[in-house]
């Protein structure tokens, strides 16, 4: 009989085993650590070794520096001159010029989760202010002030940030923020018409 | 009989509760008005309980003139000429950096009405119980199944020693005399069956454990801060590409930056109306402590909001990196999401109901291939529609027109060739 309850025994502790339903906190191992992670640098990977040895591959480029491809950077700088200076900077991309389903989508995934979809200002994180948001976030459409507002203006605001809204500087290039404003604008005018009713409906299908 | 109070006394009551009727009535009204003022004019720059672009207006007629709404109109309506000889707004300016933008259209009833719903709003709302979530479950089947084999496997010991005791009275009374019975563990049959079943079982936990070696399906690192994609991807609706914006340009879906976090969270510094956080192991999170991590991060002060920018930040957030692929693997995400039309869930798993993100695929070859084979591209059947990319291949066109092939995958168009994801 005690043979029976030994067995029984490691029987229970091998159930108990396999039962254990734990997180898993550890990436486990590797045949070959050396192919599975990167010897090389990787992104995101610590440069501290290298910046003890002075190699600074992340140092920043001087200033004025233009990336390839990229557009002449904005001339004014993020002040109360530079903001009343932005609304003479036109916008190269005119709606004619703009790729719409690329700036709309632009627009969706940056600027639709406060200013809305219909660009109403009450995106999910307003929510008629039951969304985390604590501030109201501007209606682009349908409100007189942000429809006479230039383009350049909105870029000034877009670029470095405004109120409670941050800069967008490091998530669209500039290219990217004067479509997305081309994008606005097109909308803008299309609320104004006489018949404000049928765009939004449009643009509701459309989703 | 019915009984009459007398005339007058009724009518005092029916004029008393018209009255009050009245009162509440009106207040409602001016509060809703208020709100709605409050909302389209003022709720961009101030919060009632919170400081924003400009002051928290909780308790606004404590401060400053503000009792008096005249003087308060006059502010509103015209902020410039009002700040040239009242020190308070003055200090004000110094203080949150800009002058408040000027509202020369609202009126003394307007005034009224915003005071009455600041006041309203400000008052410290009847504790609701916090929204109940279901506590985190955990997988019981697993232990449930162990439990009743582990019973039916002692229940079926029994019986062998029941049966062969019986069998051994039997054999006594019937006067059959049989050699002694041998102890299981020295019986042939016994130990051949086993070491057959350890062979099998043993052999299948170590080809299993050498083709697990590598991988890491189900890991879920703890974060150095809590976050949570399920809120934020979730109940949020945020993007995944907002900040994940390179997967769709880039071979890697990066990181954001502390300058992304906190687009949004120099004005969301405490986690309030969101559902209970629970980490893992089923602890309770303090998301505004989380908040508080990000910020110290950043170098933000949240009593000082104004004052920050992106130039501030100290240092970044040392995330830790779950998905890894092998050096020699190349992998594209725009590739996918783009050409691919391929959904982040697709190989990341539901992300939207995740709080900490575990890895759901196994990112094997295997299950890369797999994918391959069963995809079919967007492929431009009929020159019009689909990938124009696709026009080139014009065999599998005209393959498709003579219904030789009725759908290209991936596989057909060179998704299993070694060189496109080795070299």
């Amino acid at each position: 009989m005690r043979k029976t309850l030994i067995i029984t025994g490691c029987l229970a502790l091998v159930v108990a085993m396999v039962s254990c339903n734990k997180t898993r906190r550890n990436t486990g191992r590797a045949y070959m650590p050396d192919m599975a992670y990167s010897r090389a640098y990787e992104t995101y990977a610590s440069t501290e070794a290298l910046d003890k040895a002075d190699i600074h591959y992340t140092a920043k480029p001087v200033d004025g520096t233009i990336a390839r491809g990229e557009m002449a950077a904005y001339p004014y700088k993020n002040d109360s001159i530079g903001y009343v200076k932005s609304a003479e900077v036109k916008n190269l991309f005119d709606s004619a010029a703009v790729d719409m389903k690329e700036a709309e989508r632009l627009y969706l995934v940056n600027c639709a989760i406060c200013h809305g979809t219909k660009l109403d200002g009450n995106g999910p994180l307003w929510k008629d202010g039951n969304g985390p948001f604590p501030s109201k976030p501007i209606a682009l459409a349908g409100d007189a002030k942000y429809e006479a507002m230039a383009a350049g203006t909105m870029f000034h605001s877009l670029t470095y940030g405004k109120n409670a809204m941050g800069s967008y500087a490091s998530q669209l290039s500039t290219k990217q923020r004067w479509e997305v404003i081309a994008y606005i604008k097109s909308k803008q005018k299309k609320v104004v018409s006489p018949a404000p009713a049928a765009p939004v409906a449009d643009s509701a299908a459309k989703k | 009989m019915i009984s009459c109070k007398p005339i007058g006394q009724r009518l005092t009551a029916l004029f008393l509760s018209l009255f009050i009727i009245s009162i509440v009535n009106t207040s409602a009204q001016d509060i809703a008005a208020g709100k709605a003022l409050f909302m389209s004019k003022c709720a961009a720059c101030h919060n009632v309980l919170k400081k924003g672009t400009g002051p928290a207006l909780a308790g606004l007629e404590e401060r400053g003139k503000w009792a008096d709404h005249n003087e308060l109109l006059k502010w509103i309506n015209n902020p410039a000429a009002y700040m040239a000889n009242d020190p308070y707004t003055q200090g004000l300016k110094n203080e949150y950096g800009s002058m408040m933008t000027g509202f020369p259209d609202v009126t003394l009833k307007d005034v009224d009405d915003m005071v009455a719903y600041i006041n309203d709003a400000a008052k410290p709302k009847v504790a609701e119980g916090p929204v109940v979530t279901e506590e985190p479950k955990d997988n019981q089947n697993a232990l449930i199944f162990g439990i009743i084999s582990l019973i039916l496997g002692i229940i079926a010991l029994i019986l062998m020693q029941v049966n062969s005791n019986l069998k051994k009275m039997s054999d006594d009374s019937e006067g059959i005399v049989r050699p002694d019975p041998v102890p299981f563990y020295r019986n042939k049959v016994y130990i051949a069956m086993a070491s057959i079943i350890f062979f099998v079982f043993g052999g299948y936990m170590v080809a299993k454990g050498a083709i697990g070696l590598g991988r890491q399906k189900e890991y879920q690192p703890e974060q150095p801060i809590y976050y949570s994609h399920k809120v934020h991807a979730g109940i949020n609706q945020i993007s995944c590409l907002y900040c994940h914006g390179s997967a769709w340009d880039s071979k890697h879906a990066a990181i954001p930056s502390v300058n992304t976090c906190m687009n949004c969270h120099k004005a969301i510094v405490t986690y309030e109306k969101g559902p209970k956080l629970y980490d893992e192991a089923g602890n309770e999170i303090n998301g505004t402590a989380e908040i508080a991590k990000l910020h110290a991060a950043a170098g933000f002060d949240p009593n000082n909001a104004n004052k920050w920018d992106p130039s501030m930040i100290k240092k970044p957030i040392e995330w830790v990196k779950i998905h890894n692929l092998p050096d020699h693997v190349y992998f594209n995400h725009s590739q996918h999401i783009r050409a691919g039309n391929v959904q982040c869930q697709s190989c990341h798993g539901e992300i939207t109901a995740m709080d900490e993100v575990k890895q759901v695929s196994e990112l094997s070859m295997g299950w890369c291939i797999n994918c391959h084979r069963e995809t079919k591209v967007n492929f431009n059947y009929d020159s019009t529609k689909g990938n124009k990319y696709y026009s080139i291949y014009e065999k599998f066109h005209n393959d498709f027109k003579s219904g030789k092939m009725d759908s290209i995958t991936v596989k057909d168009i060179g998704g299993l060739e070694c060189q496109k994801c080795h070299y």
